[in-house]
């Protein structure tokens, strides 16, 4: 059996195979693409990262099937990214950056204020969607989170194990 | 008092229906009877209320039990009340076929047992039924005098205890228990709860027939009786998760003649806690997170030991951030590593990343030689990552183990890279 929680073992089966078969048919469209060039510079290679990354989570927030709110949010998250091109979500991640290191400072000045809530609001950061959720659904989706990314590692691990002896 | 008089004639007639049907079948079980109908709820208010403890109970029962059953049953005329005080009143009761009334065998060590004897006595010898039911009354009340103890619980813990002590006596002790549990939930509503250890013996005085002399007349008829038993059941006892089941189980077993139930999420305050209702929607939230914290313990590894919820939420964050990164770095080597997939390996690797756990060695013999691409020679940087942010030192392991120098390697280049990358980005 493969090695998913204990939450629910059907469920995960099948969320592995859709995920896999997902994430395989992605990779080929990506690998389709490239086959042109024999070796690729870094910065293609680095392209191709990105490209695999985003499959690997879209194929992850399909196979879930919006049953959760980060699902939800990861696929409007990824298609509003696919819907503008690479230019300018570049230009989105260094203002999420920016923003990042400003909410860093009210984070460590929120340190005062009862250490749970800010943990609870590093986690809310982490996944998707969860900054509109109260704790006790939070965890939920975290628990759901972790059991997909556990998914996800595994079989991108097993396709790496595959390709690389 | 107009309201006891009203509560008599409320239980009297309840308990005549009960005693009157059970002459069709005798049995060993007193307690069968009783649970016929909705006053059984007052039913299993006296016959659960030994003391405290239930070795009352248990001794009560069994040597009457046993008594009804070895003696013979001689002199069963009414002559013989005069023998209820001792062992001869269950055989009286049985001898009448009356098995309703043997739930007084179990009130035979009761020293105010005296005292009802001369109350019997002033029935005539003929109808056994009659006296049984008037005397059921002032039995009953007389049991709720005495017996009441400030920790009476309804609910199933009780009727466990008593299902333990006797087989016989464990089926009805278990309807007892279970009907107990309905008589606690009449209303699925939250109740707020005032300890009052007073209380309790006034909600069964109320059902108290003119013999007695008990102050409290709280409710006039069983169902609000019930309610406020359930109340004080629920003050008193101290186990409290048990509580919410035996409401679920209420809720399940159907009630004849109770109040409507409403769908309320039926919540007991445990013993010496606040009744408040919003230290309760409290407790029940916290419940809730406490849960999900634990699963969340299974998920994440090696978090067995740890207790508390802002290190768990730290060992929980780390875990995330770790399986992101993981995804990352993976992406990253299929980036390098795998230019080629045809369709046949696709369903080839598929099936086996499916079905297989390790052996993708069976199918490597397709995969040979894809490897080409692969921009980095091992050997050339050594297995350091310094650039790779690890949160967490238990984490690394997994991906060291799946991680060869090949790909730390390759991983400080696409790290490099994508930095390089930003810069190259808008360009």
């Amino acid at each position: 059996m493969k090695p998913q929680n204990l939450m629910n073992p059907t469920s995960s089966s099948s969320l592995k195979s859709r995920f896999t078969t997902r994430f395989l048919r992605a990779l080929s469209r990506i690998n389709a693409r490239k086959q042109f060039t024999s070796t690729s510079s870094p910065r293609e290679i680095f392209q191709r990262y990105r490209r695999i990354k985003v499959a690997a989570d879209k194929s992850m927030a399909y196979s879930v099937r919006s049953k959760r709110r980060w699902s939800r949010v990861m696929l409007s998250k990824l298609r509003s990214r696919s819907s503008s091109n690479s230019f300018s979500s570049v230009r989105l991640r260094r203002v999420k950056k920016s923003s990042a290191t400003k909410t860093g400072h009210e984070k460590e000045a929120k340190i005062k204020s009862g250490g749970d809530q800010e943990e609870a609001d590093e986690l809310r950061e982490l996944v998707p969607g969860g900054e509109a959720m109260d704790l006790c659904n939070l965890l939920d989706e975290t628990a759901h989170y972790i059991k997909c990314l556990n998914t996800q590692v595994q079989v991108m691990r097993k396709i790496v194990d595959f390709y690389s002896p | 008092m107009a309201s006891g008089d009203n509560d008599d004639v409320g239980f009297k007639h309840r308990h005549e229906s009960l005693i009157n049907c059970p002459s069709s079948r005798m049995n060993t079980n007193p307690l069968s009877d009783k649970v016929d109908g909705m006053a059984m709820s007052s039913i299993s208010m006296y016959t659960k209320p030994s003391n405290a403890s239930d070795p009352f109970f248990a001794s009560g029962w069994d040597p009457i039990i046993s008594l009804s059953q070895g003696e013979s049953l001689g002199g069963s005329s009414m002559v013989s009340h005069g023998e209820f005080a001792n062992s001869h009143y269950p055989l009286l009761m049985e001898n009448q076929g009356i098995s309703g009334a043997s739930h007084f065998s179990q009130y035979q060590s009761d020293p105010s047992f005296v005292e009802l004897v001369p109350k019997l006595q002033g029935f005539g010898s003929g109808n056994l039924s009659e006296m049984v039911n008037s005397f059921g009354l002032p039995q009953c009340s007389q049991i709720a005098n005495s017996r009441f103890p400030p920790n009476y619980a309804l609910n199933a813990e009780g009727g466990n205890e008593r299902g333990s002590t006797n087989s016989t006596q464990s089926r009805d002790d278990n309807q007892i228990s279970e009907e107990g549990g309905l008589v606690t939930s009449p209303n699925g509503k939250r109740r707020k709860r005032v300890p009052e250890s007073s209380s309790p013996l006034g909600s069964y005085q109320n059902v108290d027939e003119e013999p007695q002399k008990d102050p409290s007349g709280e409710s006039s008829d069983v169902p609000k009786e019930q309610d406020e038993k359930k109340q004080k059941t629920e003050q008193n006892t101290g186990a409290n998760s048990r509580g919410k089941q035996v409401a679920k189980q209420a809720k399940d077993t159907p009630q004849t003649g109770e109040a409507a139930k409403e769908n309320y999420i039926h919540v007991r305050a445990r013993r010496g806690q606040a009744t408040n209702s919003h230290s309760l929607a409290e407790r029940v939230r916290r419940e809730k997170i406490s849960e999900r914290m634990r699963l969340l313990q299974e998920l994440v590894p090696g978090c067995n030991k740890i207790t508390g919820k802002a290190v768990m939420l730290d060992e929980i964050i780390n875990y995330v951030q770790s399986l992101q990164q993981q995804v990352e770095f993976l992406s990253m080597k299929l980036a390098t590593v795998n230019p080629e997939l045809n369709i046949d390996l696709e369903r080839l690797l598929s099936k086996d990343i499916l079905h297989s756990r390790g052996g993708s060695a069976a199918i490597l013999g397709f995969g040979p030689g894809i490897n080409t691409s692969h921009p980095f020679s091992p050997g050339i940087f050594p297995g350091t990552m310094p650039g790779i942010p690890s949160t967490n030192p238990q984490f690394p392991p997994m991906p060291q183990t799946a991680l060869d120098n090949e790909f730390q390697n390759l991983f400080q280049m696409g790290f490099d890279s994508s930095s390089a990358m930003d810069s190259l980005g808008p360009s």
